[in-house]
C-alpha cells in the first residue's frame, strides 16, 4: 500500500463549448470514468456531485464557460484529472 | 419450390377452387407471384404473354370465347398455355368451354372453377402468392408480444432469453415462439414473425425440460404470430463496455433489409430482466406516439443552460 492510495487531487476546468455541460459531454465524461477506480466528485457554484452519475453532471446544468472543480481520490487520481482535461480542451470533440 | 398442390392446400377452401381438370399438373411449380387475365391473349395478340403467370378467366374472357366457333376457341388458347403456366382458375363458377377443359386435360394443366368474382379472386391469389414468395429467414430467439408490442429477444445460448420470457408470460404477456422464430418481409416492408409448427408454443428450459406454454398458462398467453417491433439482445454484463445511458441516439438493426429499433440489454444477478423489458417496450410505444423522453429531457436541459448564460438567475 502506497501513500498514494488515498490522494486526493483537484483540478480546476472550464466549459468551453457552445452548448455546456449537456447531454452528449456528460456522457463523454461518465464513459471516460468508468475505467478508473477513483471516486470522482464535480462542483459548480457550490454543488457538488458524483461525476459517474450522468443525470448528477446534467443536475449543474454548466452553461458555456463555467468553471467546474474535479476532486479525485484514489490510486489512479492523476490519470483521472489528466484525461478529464483533455476531453474539456477538446471541446467534447465538439467544433470549437 | 411453391408448387399448385401448395396453393391449393392452403387456399383452396376459402378461395372455393374446385378442380375441373389437368390432376397430374397439380405439382406444377408456380415460378412467380403474379396471377393474370389473358383478355388480349385471346384476341390474337401474344406477343410477350407472361406464360409463367397464374391465369385467371373472368365473366369477358369467358363470353368473348362463348362467341367464338369451337376451331378458333382451340386455336386461339392453345398459345396461351405453356409448360410453365402453373394453372388456370375460371372465375364466379363459370362452366369453362369444353375446348379448355380438353386442352388442360391434354397438357396436364390445373384447371380450376372458383367461386368468387374475379376480380376478387385476382385480389385475393395475388396476396397469397405474394406472401408465399415473401423473402423470408429463420433466427434464434424468443418472440413475445409486450404491451402489444412485437419483441424479439436475442443473446448467446444460455444467457436467459426463455426465463426472460417465461417471465414475461408469467406477467401476462404472450409467447408468439422460443427458440426459432421464423421472420417474413410482407407488404410494406413489415416484417411478421411466428413460430415453427413442431415447436410452437413449446418452451425447453434448463433444469425442468420441455414444457408447453399453452398448456401451462392458458391460451391467453399465446398467439401465432406478430409484427416485430424491437429486437433486444441480452448480453451478459461487461465491465468494459459502456452501454446506452442516455438513449438519445436510436440505434438499429437489419432484418431483411427493414430496419428495427435494438436495444442491447446487459444481464447480471439483480437485473430484473423481465421489468426491464417491459420498460424498453412501454418507452418504445411513447415514442411512436410521439413523445422521446431522453429528447425530450435534453431540450429542457439545453434550455436551463441556455438561461444561465444569459445572465438571469435559474
Amino acid at each position: 500500500m502506497g501513500k498514494k492510495d488515498n490522494q486526493v487531487l483537484e483540478k480546476k476546468l472550464r466549459v468551453k463549448n457552445a452548448c455546456g455541460l449537456h447531454t452528449r459531454p456528460a456522457t463523454m465524461i461518465v464513459q471516460c470514468l468508468q475505467k478508473w477506480q477513483a471516486e470522482v466528485a464535480v462542483s459548480y457554484k457550490k454543488k457538488s456531485v458524483d461525476a459517474k452519475s450522468i443525470l448528477n453532471l446534467l443536475l449543474l446544468a454548466v452553461p458555456k464557460n463555467g468553471e467546474i472543480t474535479v476532486t479525485a481520490k484514489g490510486v489512479d487520481a492523476e490519470q483521472v484529472l489528466l484525461e478529464l482535461s483533455n476531453l474539456f480542451a477538446d471541446y467534447f470533440g465538439e467544433k470549437k | 419450390m411453391y408448387k399448385v398442390a401448395d396453393l391449393v392446400a392452403e387456399h383452396g377452401e376459402p378461395l372455393g377452387l374446385e378442380l375441373v381438370a389437368g390432376k397430374e399438373g397439380l405439382k406444377r411449380k408456380i415460378l412467380v407471384p403474379e396471377v393474370h387475365r389473358p383478355g388480349l391473349g385471346l384476341a390474337n395478340f401474344t406477343k410477350s404473354h407472361a406464360v409463367k403467370r397464374l391465369l385467371i378467366f373472368g365473366k369477358v374472357e369467358i363470353e368473348y370465347l362463348r362467341d367464338l366457333t369451337s376451331e378458333e376457341r382451340f386455336y386461339r388458347l392453345k398459345p396461351l398455355l405453356s409448360p410453365k403456366t402453373p394453372a388456370i382458375v375460371v372465375a364466379r363458377r363459370y362452366r369453362p368451354p369444353k375446348e379448355l377443359v380438353t386442352l388442360c386435360e391434354e397438357n396436364h394443366l390445373p384447371l380450376f372453377r372458383g367461386s368468387m368474382t374475379t376480380m376478387k379472386l385476382l385480389k385475393k391469389l395475388t396476396g397469397h402468392l405474394s406472401e408465399a414468395f415473401a423473402p423470408s429467414v429463420s433466427c434464434h430467439g424468443s418472440l413475445l408480444e409486450v404491451f402489444g408490442m412485437g419483441v424479439l429477444i436475442q443473446g448467446a445460448s444460455g444467457v436467459g432469453k426463455s426465463e426472460a420470457a417465461l417471465g414475461l408470460i408469467e406477467r401476462g404477456h404472450r409467447l408468439i415462439s422460443d427458440d426459432i422464430v421464423k421472420i417474413k418481409r410482407g407488404e410494406g416492408n413489415v416484417l411478421e414473425g411466428r413460430g415453427v409448427e413442431l415447436t410452437r408454443h413449446h418452451m425447453e428450459i434448463r433444469g425442468i425440460g420441455i414444457i408447453n406454454v399453452a398448456n401451462l398458462y392458458g391460451i391467453v398467453c399465446v398467439r401465432e404470430k406478430i409484427n416485430l417491433d424491437i429486437v433486444v439482445k441480452l448480453e451478459v454484463w461487461d465491465d468494459t463496455h459502456f452501454y446506452d445511458r442516455v438513449g438519445l441516439e436510436d440505434k438499429t438493426i437489419d432484418i431483411l433489409d427493414s430496419k428495427l429499433p435494438f436495444h442491447l440489454l446487459p444481464v447480471k444477478p439483480g437485473r430484473d430482466v423481465v421489468l426491464l423489458l417491459e420498460t424498453i417496450a412501454l418507452n418504445h410505444r411513447l415514442k411512436q406516439m410521439g413523445y422521446h423522453s431522453a429528447k425530450e429531457f435534453s431540450n429542457k436541459l439545453l434550455k436551463t443552460i441556455a438561461r444561465k448564460k444569459d445572465g438571469k438567475k435559474r
